[in-house]
């Protein structure tokens, strides 16, 4: 059978503007994007540019949009996606610029990834195990022992580790889209990830205090979109979620977004309601009140006036048993 | 022009583990890499890395397995160091950052893996070499190193027979760069892209070899290509040895487990090459499935598969269509591993001085005439820490005053330029599919002389239509067409190398079977082969003595 890709092409070097070029394609069973895409290249236009390389979605090089939505083209099915849309679309990333063709600069990508300090922070005093040996006859080396509980994070299938850095996330992520300085949701998972590490000796908790920095894991708008499009199952915005917790725990609430949090409980937890105008002054002080000004004024035309005064609610006994069983009853 | 003290080509894991040993000390090391580092295809790795931890394990019994694994051509001496120094670099490794999965004790779970007498593969479910490239690159990034990416590597230049640097062309802007070096490390992988049916990325073209027997370093032992017994049928995706170490059964088409034909102790787990030619023999002789062997892991059960095994779980589902939790996979051999490469001592030196090899692209040699599975992963950390140790100590004696022949930039440029006004209609992409496809036949799980001679004129044919490759694309910005051209070029010439070496040793020897010659002969080819090229670019041979220390040669079966 026969099909169409059609596929975003642009040149610095000789097009003003991106445009579309259709190829006809014949297909095979069990062809892939890439392999279409390969195709493409070798018999009919060596001027299409793509990353390729392991073929196995191990590498993550050849994220693009397909059919709109972010996808390793070489795990991606060509008859699936034509019984949906009839058509393959290519298009590079998101978030990120193209430099040809479905090629994006990863610069700001990487960048970001390095920017939260991906390894180990200090080596523990006890760990008398990381100077290297080289056995002689007869000789044993003893080994360090962790209990599997310590790693349970990091060995999962979809633990933070399995990561192949494909940028799906990152394309898709609307928290970049807001905001091009923030970190995304792939560093912030490699920060969780050393985080959680139970042989990091990050003493004075830096990791945390650094993500808690504006364009850091509070700045997640928890859109979801990096859970939905990765293609190794992993959640980012999960680990973004127990960074939060972990920085709550740990006491570290000087953000916005921390206090946005600590309030929020607290409030709840004295009333039962949202006391919406303490809220925003516990998040961001006297400026975070004026800056919510506008909206608070364009709610109130619309009649939305929060009360000055709340009154508990009923089954505040309720709350109290949640707050218990949650380990909040400090907020209370 | 650059200029630092050392340049890393490739960045898997024996140029990331090079590398962080040259930057802990201070040292100005680049790394030039053709893709991002985590690209490499060392990622894809999945099974295991071998260590002797256990009380009741040794490693003098992984330097034997090892030995015997590589039917007695591995040398002993580098075999010693790679087994004894194992457990050392694995907790070095772990003291970095990778993650290895537990075992009930609190230490590093391990699982049994084919050649090995005991189970002392390390894991991190079906993904430790994910694990160790990522945890490695991480490193890297700690020792802050500059990392040139998406840089193709055209040539090794050297003065007055000491290394001098190389040409890269900068794939993202079609410029050349020349960077001068007092040491070269090639850490450039395998060539799996030679053959049809393989496991390997598209990128593992061989680039490093063909370079560097370009420059006069010969290449030793070419003719052992590893055949992995399970690749997905239909795309030869790799599906790993981890599978069967966790207990999978192969089986034919009359439902037999018919290993115990051919190894009826280590049945499914014999070394590669034992159950590689028991596969085609069984497809050949008309027991295959659709031409396939069937794997058959659904005894282990879903809990089991989903902890140990998710990834192999998911490639069978998205790239085969079948869910091994209800199905078995069908598998087939395909070509995954170089025995052979660039003749290096045990610190990776090589003939030139301050040029230096390790991983797949080096042959020390401790896989000999086949690899055992988790030995691999072993052989990149073990080598690139000891090239990279060795290249310190090199640059505290080495002198400074190598001539960095600019020419060279100029005259590879002219190559490209040459390439891109060619009128010529042969289409790389094609010659490569022909190239492969008659390698495959030719070349492969069993050998024998008319049809390697045949593999051989094909290859001739080849290499006087690739004089007319035309390209379509002129452009400079990320122009991989042309990339694509040159790394043809590389394949080509190393399919030559193989396929001459396989003529050339008439024995059957670990992954290298002749069925013209079918009995290992130890009189006349215990020896290393040695690929130089000619004045005239012929490929010719010379032989090397084997290290054989502790253990003699014996029948070897499983």
């Amino acid at each position: 059978m026969e099909f169409k890709v059609r596929a975003y092409r642009f040149n610095p070097e000789t097009d003003e503007k991106p445009y579309y070029k259709e190829y006809t394609v014949e297909d095979y069973p069990g062809m892939t994007v890439l392999n279409a895409l390969i195709k493409i290249k070798s018999e009919l236009d060596g001027t299409l540019s793509f990353r390729r390389s392991c073929r196995s979605a191990i590498c993550g090089s050849c994220a693009m949009k397909i059919n709109g939505i972010t996808k390793l083209a070489c795990k991606t099915q060509v008859s699936l996606e034509i019984d949906k849309f009839g058509i393959i679309n290519v298009e590079p990333l998101a978030n990120m610029p193209v430099i040809r063709d479905l090629i994006v600069d990863q610069e700001v990508f990487f960048d970001k990834i390095k920017a939260i300090k991906p390894y180990l922070l200090g080596q523990r005093e006890d760990d008398a195990h990381n100077r290297f040996k080289t056995l002689k006859e007869g000789e044993k080396i003893s080994q360090p022992v962790y209990d599997k509980s310590e790693f349970k994070n990091l060995t999962g299938n979809e633990d933070t580790p399995n990561c192949i850095l494909c940028e799906c996330c990152y394309s898709e992520c609307g928290g970049v889209v807001g905001n091009k300085d923030y970190l995304g949701p792939a560093a912030l998972a490699k920060l969780y990830r050393y985080a959680e590490d139970p042989r990091d000796n990050d003493k004075n908790g830096s990791r945390l205090v650094n993500g808690s920095m504006p364009n850091g894991f509070w700045d997640c708008v928890h859109c979801q979109a990096c859970e939905q499009f990765c293609p190794k199952g992993i959640s980012p915005v999960k680990s973004i979620v127990r960074l939060h917790e972990k920085s709550i725990k740990n006491s570290i609430t000087f953000s916005p977004g921390s206090k946005h949090v600590v309030s929020i409980a607290r409030s709840i937890g004295e009333t039962g309601r949202l006391d919406e105008i303490k809220v925003a002054f516990e998040s961001g002080g006297v400026t975070g009140l004026l800056n919510d000004l506008p909206v608070a004024f364009g709610a109130g035309l619309k009649g939305k006036i929060p009360p000055l005064r709340l009154k508990l609610i009923k089954d505040m006994e309720d709350i109290r048993l949640a707050y218990k069983e949650l380990d909040l009853e400090d907020k209370l | 022009m650059l200029k630092h003290d050392v340049v890393i080509v490739g960045a898997g894991l024996a140029g990331l583990r090079a590398a962080v040993e040259l930057r802990k000390k201070g040292i100005d090391a680049v790394i030039v890499s053709k893709v991002y580092p985590t690209r490499s295809h060392s990622g894809a790795a999945q099974g295991g890395v071998n260590a002797a931890f256990d009380e009741n394990d040794s490693w003098e019994s992984h330097f034997f397995d090892t030995v015997k694994g590589s039917d007695y051509l591995g040398d002993q001496d580098a075999i010693e160091i790679l087994t004894s120094e194992a457990p050392g670099n694995i907790l070095e490794l772990q003291s970095m950052g990778v993650v290895f999965n537990r075992n009930d004790k609190g230490g590093i779970a391990q699982r049994p893996f084919g050649g090995q007498s005991f189970p002392r593969s390390c894991y991190y479910a079906d993904a430790v070499g994910h694990m160790m490239l990522h945890g490695l690159f991480d490193n890297v990034l700690k020792y802050k190193t500059k990392i040139m990416y998406e840089y193709f590597v055209t040539s090794l230049l050297t003065d007055n027979g000491k290394v001098s640097g190389v040409v890269a062309y900068d794939i993202k802007n079609g410029k050349f760069e020349g960077v001068a070096a007092k040491a070269v490390l090639f850490a450039t992988g395998g060539y799996g892209q030679v053959y049809s049916s393989n496991t390997n990325a598209l990128i593992n073209t061989g680039d490093g070899m063909a370079i560097s027997i370009n420059a006069g370093v010969p290449l030793m032992d070419m003719e052992f290509v590893q055949f992995h017994p399970t690749t997905l049928k239909s795309t030869g995706i790799l599906v790993t040895e981890g599978a069967r170490g966790e207990g999978a059964y192969l089986l034919n088409s009359l439902g037999v487990r018919f290993m115990s034909k051919y190894a009826p102790k280590a049945m499914e787990l014999a070394p590669r090459d034992v159950v590689a030619r028991a596969e085609q023999t069984e497809i050949n002789e008309g027991r295959g499935v659709d031409g396939a062997i069937l794997l058959d892991i659904r005894h282990l059960g879903k809990e089991r598969i989903m902890e140990r095994l998710p990834q192999i779980m998911q490639l069978s589902i998205d790239f085969e269509g079948v869910n091994p939790i209800h199905e078995p996979i069908p598998i087939r051999p395909g070509a995954h591993y170089s025995m052979g490469g660039i003749k290096t001592d045990y610190n990776g030196r090589t003939v030139i001085e301050g040029y230096y090899s390790a991983g797949e692209s080096a042959c020390v040699s401790v896989h000999g005439a086949n690899r055992l599975g988790g030995n691999s992963l072993l052989d990149t950390v073990v080598f690139g820490r000891r090239a990279g140790i060795d290249i310190a100590e090199y640059l505290k004696s080495a002198e400074g005053d190598r001539k960095f022949d600019e020419s060279a930039i100029k005259r590879d440029e002219e190559k490209f330029e040459k390439l891109k006004k060619s009128a010529g209609k042969e289409r790389h992409g094609l010659l490569k599919s022909e190239l492969q496809e008659e390698m495959r036949a030719g070349v492969g799980v069993f050998r024998e002389e008319n049809a390697m001679k045949k593999a051989l004129e094909k290859i001739g044919e080849l290499k006087e239509r690739a004089k007319n490759i035309g390209i379509d694309d002129k452009s400079k910005t990320f122009n991989t067409d042309i990339v694509e051209a040159f790394e043809f070029n590389n394949i080509l010439l190393i399919a030559e190398v193989i396929t001459r070496g396989a003529i050339l040793r008439k024995e059957s020897r670990g992954a290298h079977y002749r069925t013209d010659f079918p009995e290992r002969d130890d009189s006349n080819w215990l020896k290393h082969t040695l690929a130089t090229l000619d004045g005239n670019g012929n490929v010719k041979f010379d032989f090397s003595e084997v290290a054989i220390t502790k253990f003699k040669p014996q029948p070897r079966t499983y």
